[in-house]
């Protein structure tokens, strides 16, 4: 379980507080990505798709990618509704990797930029995803105490815009970013409180479902029937598929109603791409093709940056290019990843880091 | 104005141009011969899909430093100017630029689609953004004499303005608020040369090559793509390959500037190197002069200004332009005289005393250009291209204009500028009193005569009726003909299904164009059907936007529209029987076709190799 340090609730009371915890929000979503796609892209153009060895895995680890991308978009609406400005395009908006996430953080937890494997997942984007009120199927021990978890933090947030209430709203309704590829039930203008509450609540939901399911029970927030991204990521590294365990009894205890044995969910390590793990950018010597993919890709992912922060501060039509540069650094990643190799023999990976400009050397 | 006056900056760094060598052969576009293997990068003596199939088409701006200013008065800009700190770069909003092919039977203009051209300080802010107006290279030559086979040894420029230009915080360049003060029309002019090739993937600058350019004011009624001024003219050399000018100087363009007292000459697309991207070879001393003849009508030469080419990092600082007469005013005679008279290179080879004319104007100094000289045409359309003549760099009025037909430059697979009746255009046209004139072509359903390539190509050639007289030894620049790509008519089936109508079309896709299978399997209906909602995007772009689809822009309009539409409701249709039978063999590509200099033989070089020994085989 990620673990943010409690100060941060208490500065959301303060004046200012609620943009600045908002902008914390959208580091924090951002910040997830990297490891994501990099153990995403190293699962090779090969394992996209539907049949490939795989596929299920690069499937799973995609939906949550995307959800992902979903709650920055939806938190960067928020921030601009209630008046804010989010900032995206700056170098310290990635963080280092290896390294904790944005946010102060107390967990131990250091985040690193590695190949897919089933280790990965339970060491890291399980424990990134871990919701406050895991269910365990099968059963494990609760934890003992209750720290401030990401959940909690968008928990305070909700409360405080409902606390502070429609007069807070003063953002331009024209800075509200929706469309891309995000159906408008999940990306739509927050005007409201109303809007503010069911946003926030999508966000918590798709990435830690609740304390009573891993679904989104009610249907009331009109999400698909996939469950919470910790969930998922367990699938992975069980292998097997969560299922609902049929004919139960009434009162069945939550964590008694799934099991992961559904279909398999196979994974050949052998197709994994031989990529290197926590890659630098002063790693790569200059005149290598390594350096000058490394470039590529950092810059494109700046550009991306910048085209989301050019997006959410009045320039909505400025998604579609952001679209594009992120289906763009698939195509760079999978290149530097399958195009040369290193002196030890592994592949290179791209180093997500900030770069506005392309020295080519 | 243009970029070749005394307000300009100067660049020199990389660009990358990853384009896809499958496409490069016109038989690759047959799907019922086309074979896996040209989906694998060449291999020994076989050819494959030449040195680079998986290329993504991307076309980027790298490393590219500001290495030089002048301003308005031609002195240079102060050490002091924060611009010379600046780079030159592209896009950091939007995906990397395209560079494309009008077809596989036209690779000799090559234009970059969706570039933006950004002033960026050592942050990476943006000081100035612009829209590069699409345009191809053009005067392509072996830059490298005998350097052998590839596109390495080739050299070509590029030479376009900047629209929607928008400026950042340039408070403190007095260089760049002196440029922002001379675009106000909105426009820059930018020119480049590109070099040194990488095309040897064995390589870590595999793609790689090297760029030095210019970019300066540009006048709203001057045109976009050449200079309205002094056009000096190559003849061709002999050999295979590139175009060799005779006299070791590609055609280049100049300014004079009468009030200035100068003349610009641009030599950054004409020097060769000794080797690629390394330094000018030794040609001797170089003078420019003006030609004129004594009373006996023997030529002979005014001195204007020696040319300092061999100078310790003069094309790196200057993209290879040189200002002339470096530290005098011409004098109202000299200018008079070169008003009326060819300029000229003369040059003074190791092997002998006497200084021989290297490149020069016509004697009568006409001229010619097409402005724009690429497009894309469906049936009923039109493309309406700017004619400018001059004499000696003035506008010329009135005069004739010859339009003819002119396959030279074309070529490769099916035969190509047939039939005739498919394009329209006047065969005469009278110039206005400005020197200019619009020719206007219109388009007709070629009738499918390529099978298995859409449409057919075309080249015209527009030249001065004095310039035909016999025996047709007026000089020109083969490169300057107007291209056209005329797509066939198309209609789907209805309602438009997968194996009906679309299938080949996607087929073809598939098979060219490898790197798409990152994304999606374009051979295959669940593939598609999968990826309906991006495809329908990529699809449905402005045809200028660096992601349109298909990057190759060789979609028609009518194939364009049955995909947009059957997308909405994407049935398949019954597959035809005939599908699932293997494909007949392949003619014998990469046997016969290839020798020992296969790793050159994808590219441009293999073009003009192609298009020379046609030439020949016609003769």
């Amino acid at each position: 379980m990620i673990v943010l340090n409690r100060q941060l609730l208490d500065e959301i009371d303060q004046p200012g507080g609620l943009e600045k915890a908002l902008q914390k929000a959208i580091e924090l979503e951002h910040a997830t990505l990297p490891p994501y796609l990099y153990s995403y892209y190293s699962l090779g153009a090969d394992n996209y798709a539907a049949g490939s060895p795989n596929a299920e895995i690069a499937n799973i680890i995609l939906s949550v990618i995307k959800e992902e991308m979903l709650h920055f978009a939806i938190a960067c609406n928020i921030l601009n509704a209630i008046g804010g400005a989010p900032c995206i395009d700056k170098p310290d908006f990635i963080p280092v990797y290896p390294g904790p996430l944005p946010g102060g953080v107390e967990s131990n937890l250091v985040v690193h930029l590695k190949r897919f494997s089933r280790e990965h997942d339970h060491d890291t984007f399980m424990v990134i995803e871990e919701p406050e009120t895991p269910l365990h199927f099968p059963v494990q021990a609760l934890l003992a105490e209750k720290p401030v978890t990401i959940g909690q933090y968008y928990t305070k947030i909700r409360k405080k815009i409902e606390e502070l209430g429609q007069s807070i709203f003063t953002g331009k309704p024209s800075l509200q970013v929706t469309g891309g590829s995000f159906p408008a039930s999940e990306l739509f203008p927050i005007l409201t409180v109303a809007d503010a509450v069911k946003g926030i609540d999508i966000i918590k939901e798709q990435g830690e479902g609740t304390s009573t399911s891993p679904l989104d029970p009610d249907g009331k927030l009109n999400l698909q029937d996939t469950f919470a991204h910790y969930y998922r990521f367990a699938e992975i590294y069980y292998g097997k598929a969560l299922q609902a365990v049929p004919n139960l009894p009434p009162g069945t205890p939550p964590d008694q109603r799934y099991r992961y044995d559904g279909p398999p969910i196979p994974f050949d390590e052998s197709k994994v791409l031989p990529v290197i793990d926590d890659p630098s950018e002063s790693g790569y010597p200059p005149n290598t093709a390594a350096h000058y993919l490394n470039d590529n890709f950092n810059y494109a992912y700046t550009s991306l940056l910048k085209a989301l922060h050019r997006a959410f501060n009045g320039h909505p039509e400025h998604l579609g290019p952001a679209i594009h540069l992120m289906h763009s650094l698939r195509e760079l990643a999978l290149e530097m990843m399958t195009s040369t190799t290193l002196p030890d023999g592994r592949n290179p990976g791209p180093s997500f880091e900030y770069q506005p400009v392309n020295p080519g050397r | 104005m243009s970029y070749l006056n005394p307000l300009r900056l100067h660049f020199y760094g990389s660009f990358q141009a990853a384009v896809s060598t499958v496409n490069n052969d016109p038989t690759h576009f047959d799907n019922a011969t086309f074979k896996p293997v040209y989906q694998q990068r060449q291999s020994g003596q076989n050819a494959n899909g030449w040195w680079n199939p998986r290329g993504d088409a991307n076309w980027r701006m790298i490393g590219c430093d500001i290495t030089s200013a002048s301003l308005a008065d031609g002195k240079p800009a102060p050490s002091t100017d924060p611009v010379l700190t600046c780079s030159i770069a592209d896009s950091d909003r939007n995906v990397a630029a395209k560079l494309v092919d009008l077809d596989p039977a036209q690779q000799g203009v090559s234009e970059i689609w969706g570039m933006e051209i950004r002033i960026a300080n050592q942050h990476g802010h943006t000081l100035m953004r612009g829209k590069y107006k699409v345009a191809p290279f053009i005067d392509l030559f072996e830059r490298v004499f005998n350097g052998g086979p590839g596109d390495s040894m080739g050299c070509a420029m590029y030479q376009s303005v900047l629209t929607d230009i928008e400026w950042g915080n340039i408070g403190d360049s007095p260089f760049l608020q002196a440029l922002r003060e001379a675009s106000s029309n909105g426009l820059l002019s930018i020119k480049f040369n590109v070099d040194a090739f990488d095309d040897d993937f064995t390589s870590p600058t595999f793609t790689l090559g090297r760029v030095a350019g210019t970019i300066g004011p540009a006048a709203g009624d001057e045109p976009r793509h050449f200079i309205l001024g002094r056009h000096l003219m190559a003849t061709a050399g002999p050999g295979q390959g590139f175009f060799i000018p005779a006299g070791n100087l590609n055609f280049c363009q100049a300014q004079v500037d009468q009030a200035a007292g100068k003349i610009y000459l641009d030599l950054g697309n004409s020097l060769c190197t000794q080797k690629p991207g390394g330094p000018f070879q030794n040609l001797g001393p170089m003078m420019l002069v003006c030609e004129t003849s004594d009373a006996a009508g023997n030529p002979e030469y005014l001195p204007i200004a020696a040319v300092d080419y061999l100078a310790n990092g003069w094309y790196k600082k200057t993209a290879g332009v040189a200002v002339l007469p470096e530290t005098r005013r011409l004098t109202k005679d000299e200018l008079n005289t070169i008003a009326r008279n060819p300029l000229a290179i003369l040059l003074t080879p190791s092997s002998g005393p006497q200084a021989v004319p290297a490149i020069s104007e016509p004697s009568s100094g006409l001229y010619i250009r097409a402005d724009q000289f690429v497009f894309r045409l469906n049936p009923g359309e039109s493309a309406d291209v700017d004619l400018y003549a001059t004499q000696f760099g003035a506008p010329l009025p009135a005069a004739r204009v010859i339009n003819f037909l002119d396959d030279t430059q074309i070529g490769g697979g099916p035969p190509v500028g047939v039939p005739e009746t498919a394009l329209d255009f006047p065969r005469t046209l009278v110039l206005d009193q400005s020197g200019r004139a619009l020719l206007k072509i219109t388009a007709a359903d070629p009738g499918n005569p390529r099978q298995y390539i859409d449409g057919q190509v075309y080249g015209i050639r527009c030249a001065l009726e004095d310039t035909l007289a016999p025996p047709l030894a007026y000089p020109f620049d083969p490169n300057e003909l107007v291209s056209l790509l005329v797509f066939d008519k198309f209609t789907p089936d209805q309602p438009i299904t997968w194996y009906g109508s679309l299938q080949p079309i996607f087929q073809q896709y598939a098979n060219l164009y490898p790197i798409m299978s990152r994304f999606v399997d374009l051979s295959d209906y669940n593939s598609v059907v999968a990826n309906r909602r991006m495809l329908s995007v990529a699809f449905g772009l402005d045809f200028g936007d660096p992601n349109y689809m298909p990057v190759t822009r060789d979609l028609s309009g009518d194939k364009r529209k049955a995909i947009l539409d059957w997308l909405k409701n994407p049935l398949d249709g019954t597959p035809p029987p005939t599908l699932a039978s293997p494909a007949p063999p392949a003619k014998a590509n990469g046997s016969a076709d290839v020798s020992n200099d296969l790793p050159g033989r994808g590219g441009k070089a293999a073009f003009y190799s192609r298009l020379k020994t046609r030439r020949k085989g016609a003769l």
